[in-house]
């Protein structure tokens, strides 16, 4: 990661430049996933529509509001935050797959309601932000400063994951995570605890989601609330090392310039190569590596033998 | 009376296409039932199925129905396979090893598709020439009938396996409680087994069903698996009968609402259908009580 | 001494089946009392109850002259009711610190304090060997001793304890007898349901005995060792005692 910093401010190619900037953004919206996935144990498949909306509401406002997006981000956020909160009520009596089918249900509801919603969302035709730079509407003309740009929004994403992982709140996640009952016999209000875990990583994904869309310039639900890509916010985070703080990051700077490099390599002639590659990688790691990358490494950096949690 | 011909013929039609959406869902709610695992590339089970199915009729020349004598048995072995080497080893794991193995199980099948077949749609020919056929005051294709006949058999068959022979007890007392079962000197891991692997034939026989009436892509189990969680869950997971009923509601729910409200919505109403049933029975319509909130997987 | 734990005409009925029938008791501040009964008496059923895991039908539970009937188990906590779980149930996830600084957030703002007193309370049940361990190194006897160490980081007013001796080692269970022994000291009242007999027998002084659901009696070890009724109760006819 520090690598890709540097290279950032070394000024490699526009290509590459692309894969760090997308990696950073990934990162981000793993560590985001995370909160709810690897700490509370909340497995969603239905992140993209928290992503989306996001996306989608700090874009409408700039286009029919003129409002920057530099404020319309909190908006998209807080709405997200509202919907997950919505989410995570109804579905507060259901557990393993029950909760996650709910989610996909969920986002799909999102999407084929954005789809159909022409008059705002722009529907299947998508939504085009103007691609001239202006810093006020957070649109640059420089990769390099989107690249800074979704490297803040890591660093912050990291730095809220370490603030919860380390807190009272933190502890409480892990326990409900682990043992509901248990947790709940020792004081902690499950309902409370999972809710407030989903807010907040469906306002941090969202934030994502309207980051990415100043710098893609482009939106449309098949894209952007797909189920392909809440298996994406999941995935990540899953290979990484769910329940770490940096086992999304690994994650994310794991998959995708892999998922570029593969794509480039065998792009044209096999394409899906590269997935049906992922798709092998991720069964083989999740079998016989279930803490991820970052839970393989640990193994063999710590000498104590501790648990990460 | 007009629109209660309507009405009724589209309940008609509901009722038929909802007859093969619960064939399909069969094998994913056996599955849940006796594993407790669902498995995620079960609409990538179909597509590898279907693609069986289509490439028997256009080589062979025989129709669909023929080639469920091959598709049927083959997807039995491949559920086995798949068995062996990804849920068996998942089985004591925290349930999202299964949940994430499958998954990549799914990406990894629907590539392979990409790379054997290409994202064309392929399809085979229709039966009668594509017409109707009238039974009543009501018409049908001809594969939607045969669908529903196949799934009827198909669900008398099961019951009675599940009910008379020793194999269907086990699997009964499998699904009611695996510890119970195992100490009574049932194999249970012999069942996991076979039960896999007959909701994977399943699947097989179903896609011999449905590729007169779909085109398959790669893809195309993704369509597919979100409406066969919504039947198995509306039906109640385990429950076979709930599947036919849960199947058989939204192959109505979709028609009727495919007819009066827009066709781009009826999509979304068996979503919130489900989130509904989430909400007030999660059990589903035949499942047990409790049965989404319970620690299930312990 | 002040009465704690009020429990009046409690039932629960699961289907046709009267788990808890009616059950009526008093348990006062420093008491240590036992809680015994054939499999099937509706002992965990009670616990559930006291503990908020499930409803009651019929009847009211009062704690501190609070009525806290219903309430959820994470209230019930925060009431004073700490359990244990016949099953241990840790968290998988986290070390054994870990597992007890959960339970010591409940009066402790900061996580460093309650690692702190996380740290004291493994230290004074034997548990200071294992401290950043995984919860997958630890035995039965220490998993039983962890369940009660993350108990008492309640600080409760009062712990409910779920057959605790199961599956120790007779050294074992004399060490935990005396740790439950002092718990009283520490201002805990303790409910113990138990069927390893020789464990409470000789550390309680009151013994209550439930059989299908019903309370059948309520009184010092001696005198329950004795009673017709309970010896009915555990072997279904009468049998001479030595």
């Amino acid at each position: 990661m520090t690598a890709c910093i540097a290279l950032v401010a070394i000024g490699p190619s526009q290509h590459m430049l692309d894969v760090i900037l997308l990696s950073f953004m990934w990162a981000g919206l793993a560590l985001a996933w995370n909160i709810a996935g690897g700490y509370a144990g909340l497995i969603s498949l239905g992140h993209a529509a928290f992503f989306g909306i996001g996306a989608y509401t700090s874009s409408i406002l700039t286009a029919k509001a003129g409002v920057t997006p530099w404020i319309g981000m909190w908006v998209g956020a807080v709405a997200a935050a509202v919907i997950g909160a919505i989410l995570t009520l109804i579905c507060a009596r259901l557990r393993g797959p029950f909760f996650i089918l709910s989610t996909l249900a969920a986002a799909e509801v999102v999407r084929i309601g954005a789809l159909n919603w022409t008059s705002v969302t722009g529907g299947a035709e998508g939504l085009m932000i103007l691609p001239t730079p202006s810093a006020m509407n957070m649109v640059f003309g420089s990769k390099t400063t989107y690249a800074m740009l979704m490297l803040i929004y890591m660093v912050v994403t990291y730095v809220v994951t370490k603030a919860i992982e380390g807190s009272r709140y933190g502890y409480y996640l892990f326990a409900i995570r682990d043992d509901e009952e248990a947790a709940s016999a020792a004081g902690v209000n499950p309902l409370l605890a999972r809710t407030g875990a989903m807010c907040t990583s469906a306002f941090l994904t969202a934030i994502g989601g309207s980051l990415f869309a100043q710098y893609f310039l482009f939106l449309d639900p098949t894209n952007v609330i797909s189920p392909e890509l809440s298996f994406q916010f999941a995935l990540i985070p899953a290979l990484g090392g769910l329940g770490t703080a940096i086992g999304p990051v690994l994650g994310a700077f794991v998959i995708t310039p892999l998922s570029e490099l593969l794509r480039s390599y065998f792009g044209g002639g096999a394409a899906g190569l590269h997935l049906a590659i992922y798709g092998a990688v991720l069964i083989i790691v999740m079998l016989y590596f279930p803490s991820g990358i970052s839970g393989a490494l640990m193994r063999h950096l710590t000498w104590k033998g501790d648990s990460a949690r | 009376m007009v629109a209660m011909t309507t009405i009724g013929q589209l309940v008609f039609s509901g009722l038929l296409i909802g007859s093969i959406y619960a064939l399909m869902s069969m094998g994913l709610t056996l599955i849940f039932g006796v594993l407790r695992v669902v498995n995620f590339a079960h609409g990538e089970f179909l597509m590898f199925a279907m693609y069986g199915a289509w490439a028997f009729v256009t080589y062979t020349g025989f129709n669909a129905y023929v080639a469920c004598l091959a598709v049927v048995p083959a997807m039995l072995l491949y559920g086995a396979l798949i068995h062996w080497i990804i849920i068996r080893p998942g089985l004591n794991k925290p349930h999202l090893v299964v949940v994430f193995a499958t998954m990549g199980l799914s990406i990894l099948m629907q590539n392979l598709a990409l790379l054997v077949f290409s994202a064309d749609l392929f399809d085979v020919p229709p039966l009668n020439a594509g017409r109707s056929i009238t039974i009543g005051p009501f018409y049908a294709k001809l594969e939607l009938l045969i669908g529903f006949g196949v799934t009827l058999l198909a669900t008398a068959v099961i019951h009675v396996v599940l009910k008379s022979t020793y194999l269907g007890k086990a699997i009964r007392a499998t699904v009611q409680d695996g510890e119970a079962a195992q100490l009574m000197g049932i194999p249970v891991p012999r069942i996991f087994l076979i039960t896999f692997s007959a909701g994977s034939a399943l699947v097989g026989l179903s896609a011999c069903v449905m590729i007169p009436l779909f085109s398959v892509f790669p893809s195309v189990g993704l369509n597919f698996v979100l409406i066969a969680f919504v039947v198995v869950v509306l039906g109640g997971m385990g429950s076979l009968e709930g599947a036919l009923l849960g199947g058989i509601c939204i192959g109505v729910v979709q028609s009727l609402s495919g007819y009066y409200v827009a066709p781009a919505y009826g999509q979304m109403f068996f979503f919130i259908l489900f989130l509904l049933v989430m909400v007030f029975r999660p059990a589903g319509l035949m499942g047990r009580r409790g049965e989404a909130t319970l620690g299930m997987l312990d | 001494m002040t009465v704690l734990l009020e429990v009046k005409n409690l039932t629960r009925i699961f289907g046709s089946l009267r788990a808890v029938n009616g059950v009526n008791f008093t348990i006062r501040e420093g008491e240590l009392v036992g809680l015994i009964g054939p499999n099937g008496a509706g002992k965990s059923t009670l616990y559930n109850l006291i503990a908020g895991a499930i409803r009651p039908t019929a009847g009211a539970i009062v704690l501190n002259g609070m009525e806290v009937t219903g309430w959820k188990p994470y209230r019930a906590a925060k009431a004073g009711v700490a359990r244990t779980f016949q099953i241990p149930k840790p968290y998988r996830n986290l070390n054994v610190i870990d597992n007890v600084v959960v339970s010591a957030l409940m009066h402790h703002r900061s996580v460093a304090e309650a690692r702190a007193a996380a740290e004291g309370i493994l230290v004074d049940f034997g548990l200071s060997d294992y401290l950043e361990s995984p919860i997958g190194v630890l035995t039965v006897g220490l998993l039983k001793r962890l369940e009660v160490a993350r108990a008492v980081a309640l600080q409760p007013r009062l712990v409910l304890f779920d057959e605790i001796m199961a599956g120790l080692t007779p050294s074992e269970v004399r060490s935990m007898t005396s740790l439950v022994a002092s718990l009283p000291g520490r201002g805990i009242t303790v409910i113990w349901v138990e069927h390893v007999l020789y464990a409470i027998m000789n550390t309680v002084r009151r013994i209550m005995v439930m059989h299908r659901g019903q309370l059948i009696a309520d009184d010092a070890p001696e005198k329950i060792a004795k009673d017709p009724t309970v010896i009915k109760a555990y072997f279904g006819e009468e049998m001479p005692v030595a």
